[in-house]
């Protein structure tokens, strides 16, 4: 279930609206954080505050890449592998993460510790290779400083 | 007037239609997958192309509405072409099994794909595949065959009011998915097969089984579960019913069935179907020939009615039987000088239907579904439409989705998302509720609408308790009870549909009626069974004679009897229960059951079931071994509804045909009523159901003249040809306690009716099994958490009756402090645990001892 603050934001999007399925979306990233990924709980729970059937939830949060539909680790790596970055070392990091931490694309470290998900481009090509840690955006990576990076998070 | 021109043909048209829709009427096809007719229009298939003159692109007909002057041509060079693409594309993915798959024969991809080809494919690329789902008892899905046409998305969501599916991922990798993506734990309705285009969607209970080539014929029938009636079509093989399914447009129902409609029919091919007569001898049910079994039952009758009076015979008639079937019954009855004839109707059904008669009128209850959801309000009370009447219900969520106020009274969970309000007074107090209602009602109105002087009568003599007091029972607010009252009285066209729980009791009957009457709104009665309303007006009534014709007429009864050639006797006889207490105390000592199933299906099952065992003599007439043919002293094999003739008369009393489209085993229940009857002198020269409907056309006023011809030509509407009865009826005065709230009690015990099961028939479906294959106890998140349960514990519920033990469920549709049980399971039912009261004037069972104690085991 949903904690009560919770539940009054998402309460509040609602009333931002006139038909609640406009509050879908943000509605299904607050339970997310809460959840740690969108499990049939987190559909549940979101479907019974807004009062929108959760068939219909799941139909529009699997339409969407940035929604998390599998359980994840503490930390989500969202690695760009796109043009810009590629040409910059991006499939090095890949291998890298993979032998270091055993994350693999798509998947979990054995320690529950990372998630990878590979992105098309981050809009960093600039800066290129580029990556999001969580919520915080990490650029200009190499196969040093990536890993001086990640030890923070645990 | 709006002309057009479509394929140079002239089409005249009253109002704005769609191309698609003027064309179809006028004969001419545009081949569409999305569009369907009973469907809000989408438009995304792209199939119905079609050139407009002076339109530059092609168009979509079954979005495009027609305007005067428009030139349409339905088939080209272009079209083919645009067509063919179409086609094209959906074949990138489509695997093309074909002959593996049960919809070849009747598939719109195939038959679409012979006319326009593509007949090869461009696509190297390997197609995407989507395993088929397996996991769900009764729908299988393909996805790979699936073409994306939403159809059974906009059912369920659209008009079945279920939201369980939606289209899940994007591009060339959707697909159509229930909520778990794999099991669809839904309302099981089967609706969204019926739309289904293709071979994506299906039933698995003909798996392999069905090819629509195969199917030698198909038989317009009635839904054998509910007093919906729905209609439906049994397709059938060398004998053996292959599926039933609906037929857009037909019936009350226009193409939608529910769950038990649709996957319930296996329980006709069950190996558990009696075969062969059975005698008790030496304590144990013994094989015995028809001849022998009916001789003892004829004449063990008779020397019950030589010895003890015909008074001493007592008949349980069917709510599953036709009209042919009680009317034969009830005739024996009286034949052996009885009028204890009454049936389940007792439950609510027809005691109701007599308050609401007496006080608006005969034949207030005959009320087209279709007004259901035209309405602009409806008010539910005493049930749960969603599960008792599920088509009904349906439409009740139609209405709400119009923009209809709908306000229940009571548990309904199956109206919880689509309703305006929903009040839960305690289960006892309804009527306070109601009258809060009527007086703010009656505030606003400020006059009564004048016309029917007796009822104005009774109400301002009526002790209403103020919109206060009702507010107080359902823990709401006055203005809120304000608001719904004027949301009420607001509306220009009502309907109110009552529940068993609310006709049985009559203080709760007279209210509803009152609130019609004030309101101006049509009535609905949900009925269980799907010939309750038969019974009725077949005279299976203690004090009444076919076409409601009141026993105490004398008149009526010397002309009845004399048709029949025997003397009714002119006392009236003892209803369902009485009956049952005087077979307990000895007044009753042969009794005979057709259809029914007492010994389960009534309150108090242990004291029924004693009172069962002190009979001399029991004869059950089933279809299978009932907990009361087990203690039947002969047991006569019955058909089933697919095995024959006859007639139902629905919950709108509309009367409508059950057509034999198959024989298993078994005898015609009236036929074997005959056979009695011939032995004990009676005269019952039937050779067929349709000789029967010819003498109860003799016999009923209500039903002078009618013919199977007259009923299948649709002049099947209450009051038929015939004359209703008037003016017989006194009415009664409201408890002193009809306005009272009873006290908290704490946790209370409330009878489920399961979605998926109707009791004795269902039980022996293995679909219905498997998505509901056992009893629980149904308790709302909070109520379980309180008691420390959690989902698939077991615990004892507990009452003064009894205990049982049972799996828990929790059940986020429950509200308050209520725990559910069914009684529909062998040995599992709720009746076991609850006693009962006799309403004084419907003689109803109104369940008493619902104070429950639960452990957790
Ligand atoms: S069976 Fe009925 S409730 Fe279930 S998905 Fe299909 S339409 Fe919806
Ligand atoms: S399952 Fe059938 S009805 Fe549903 S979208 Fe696919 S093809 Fe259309
Ligand atoms: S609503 Fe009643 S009559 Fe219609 S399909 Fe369901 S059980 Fe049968
Ligand atoms: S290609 Fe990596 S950020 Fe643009
Ligand atoms: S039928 Fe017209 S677009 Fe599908």
């Amino acid at each position: 279930m949903l904690s009560d603050k919770t539940i009054e934001e998402v309460e509040a999007l609602k009333r931002r609206y006139p038909d609640p399925r406009g509050a879908i979306l943000p509605s299904l990233y607050i339970a997310q954080r809460e959840f740690g990924w969108l499990s049939p709980e987190a559909f549940e729970a979101v479907s019974i505050v807004l009062g929108v059937p959760k068939a219909h939830l799941r139909g529009v949060a699997s339409f969407y890449a940035m929604y998390r539909h599998k359980p994840v680790g503490r930390h989500l790596i969202q690695l760009c592998t796109n043009v810009s970055c590629m040409i910059f070392g991006a499939e090095d990091l890949v291998s890298l993460l993979k032998n270091r931490y055993g994350a693999e694309v798509g998947g979990t470290s054995p320690d529950g510790r990372f998630s990878l998900v590979i992105m098309e481009c981050i809009g960093a090509c600039e800066a290129a290779p580029a990556m999001l840690v969580n919520e915080d955006f990490h650029n200009n990576l190499t196969e040093n400083n990536i890993t001086e990076i990640l030890e923070k998070y645990k | 007037m709006i002309t057009i021109t479509i394929n140079n043909k002239e089409i005249r048209l009253e109002r704005p239609v769609t191309v698609l829709e003027a064309a179809k009427a006028n004969g001419i096809k545009i081949p569409h997958f999305c569009h369907h007719g009973i469907l809000e229009q989408w438009g995304g298939c792209r199939m119905c192309l079609v050139e407009v003159e002076k339109m530059p692109r092609l168009q979509t007909a079954c979005t495009l509405f027609v305007t005067d002057g428009m030139v349409v041509m339905t088939e080209s060079e272009t079209i083919s072409n645009a067509r063919r693409s179409v086609l094209e594309f959906i074949l990138i993915n489509h695997p093309l099994d074909c002959p593996v798959c049960d919809k070849a024969g009747e598939c719109k991809l195939q038959d679409y794909v012979m006319q326009y080809g593509p007949t090869a494919g461009r696509f190297k690329e390997p197609k995407i595949r989507h395993p088929e789902g397996l996991n769900d008892p009764l729908i299988v899905r393909n996805q790979e065959r699936c073409i994306m046409c939403t159809r059974c998305v906009r059912m369920c969501s659209g008009i079945q009011g279920a939201s369980a599916i939606a289209v899940t991922n994007r591009g060339n990798h959707s697909s159509m998915e229930p909520f778990s993506g794999e099991r669809f734990d839904c309302e099981y309705c089967g609706n969204c097969l019926t739309v289904c285009p293709v071979g994506a969607i299906m039933s698995r209970l003909h798996r392999y089984s069905y090819r629509s080539w195969q199917v030698t014929d198909e038989i317009q029938t009635v839904c054998p579960f509910c007093g919906v009636g729905c209609t439906m079509i049994a397709q059938v093989r060398d004998n053996a019913l292959m599926r039933v399914v609906p037929k857009l447009g037909l019936g009350s129902n226009k193409g939608l069935l529910c769950n038990r409609g649709r996957f319930g029919y296996e329980y006709v091919g069950s190996g558990e179907r009696l075969k062969n007569p059975l005698i008790k001898k030496n304590g144990k049910l013994q094989p015995a020939s028809w001849e022998e079994a009916l001789d003892t039952v004829a004449s063990r009758l008779k020397d019950i009615k030589n010895s003890s009076g015909g008074n001493a015979i007592a008949g349980i008639a069917g709510a599953r039987c036709t009209n042919e079937d009680n009317y034969a019954f009830q005739k024996l009855i009286r034949g052996l000088g009885s009028n204890n004839i009454d049936s389940i109707a007792r439950m609510g059904f027809a005691g109701g239907q007599r308050i609401f008669e007496g006080m608006l009128g005969p034949g207030v209850t005959s009320t087209p579904l279709s007004g259901i959801a035209d309405s602009d309000a409806v008010l539910v009370v005493g049930g749960d439409p969603s599960e008792v009447n599920p088509v009904l219900g349906v439409h009740i969520r139609m209405a709400f989705k119009k923009g209809a106020k709908v306000i229940t009274i009571g548990h309904a969970p199956g109206l919880g998302r689509h309703r305006t309000a929903g009040l839960l007074p305690h289960p006892q107090a309804d009527g306070v509720v109601m009258g809060g209602l009527i007086s703010a009602i009656l505030k606003d109105k400020k006059s009564l609408p004048g016309g029917n002087r007796p009822l104005e009568e009774k109400i301002t003599v009526m002790h209403l308790p103020s919109a206060d007091d009702a507010a107080a029972a359902c823990k709401l607010s006055a203005e809120d009870i304000g608001r719904l009252a004027k949301q009420l009285a607001g509306a220009s066209s009502v309907s109110i549909v009552v529940g068993r729980e609310a006709g049985g009791n009559k203080d709760t009957a007279m209210l509803v009626s009152v609130l019609s009457y004030i309101l101006n709104a049509r009535i609905y009665l949900m009925s269980e069974r799907p010939n309750e309303q038969g019974l009725v007006d077949m005279g299976c009534l203690p004090d009444m004679l076919p076409g409601g014709r009141p026993l105490a007429e004398e008149g009526l009864r010397k002309k009845c009897g004399a048709s029949w050639g025997i003397d009714i006797p002119a006392d009236e006889g003892l209803t369902l229960m009485e009956m049952i207490q005087a077979a307990s105390s000895g007044g009753i000592k042969a009794m005979y059951v057709m259809g029914e199933n007492p010994a389960f299906n009534l309150p108090d099952t242990k004291n029924t079931e004693e009172a069962l065992r002190r009979l001399d003599f029991l004869v059950v007439q089933d279809i299978f071994m009932t907990e009361t043919a087990r203690m039947a002293d002969v047991v006569l094999p019955a058909l089933s509804w697919i095995e024959k003739d006859g007639t139902y008369t629905n919950a709108e009393r509309k009367i409508q045909r059950l057509k034999k489209a198959i024989s298993i085993t078994g005898m015609e229940d009236w036929k074997i009523v005959a056979e009695v009857g011939k032995r004990i002198g009676l005269k019952m020269p039937y050779g067929k159901a349709a000789d029967i409907m010819k003498e109860i056309a003799r016999v009923s006023p209500l039903h002078a003249g009618l013919t199977y011809a007259d009923i299948e030509g649709g002049d099947n509407l209450w009051p038929y040809k015939g004359e209703p009865h008037k003016n017989w009826f006194s009415f009664p005065e409201l408890s002193a306690d009809a306005f009272t709230s009873p006290a908290e009690e704490g946790l209370c015990l409330m009878l489920e009716k399961p979605l998926f099961h109707s009791g004795t028939l269902s039980r022996k479906s293995p679909a219905l099994n498997s998505i509901s294959p056992e009893a629980v106890l149904r308790l709302s998140p909070a109520t379980a958490s309180g008691l420390n349960l959690k989902d698939g514990d077991f615990a004892k519920v507990s009452t003064e009756k009894g205990s049982l033990s049972l799996k828990v469920k929790i059940d986020r549709g429950i509200d308050g402090p209520a725990a559910f049980v069914s009684n529909n399971f062998e040995g599992r039912g709720l009746f076991s645990l609850t006693g009962y009261r006799l309403d004084p004037v419907t003689k109803s069972p109104l369940t008493e001892g619902r104070q429950i104690s639960i452990e957790k085991e």
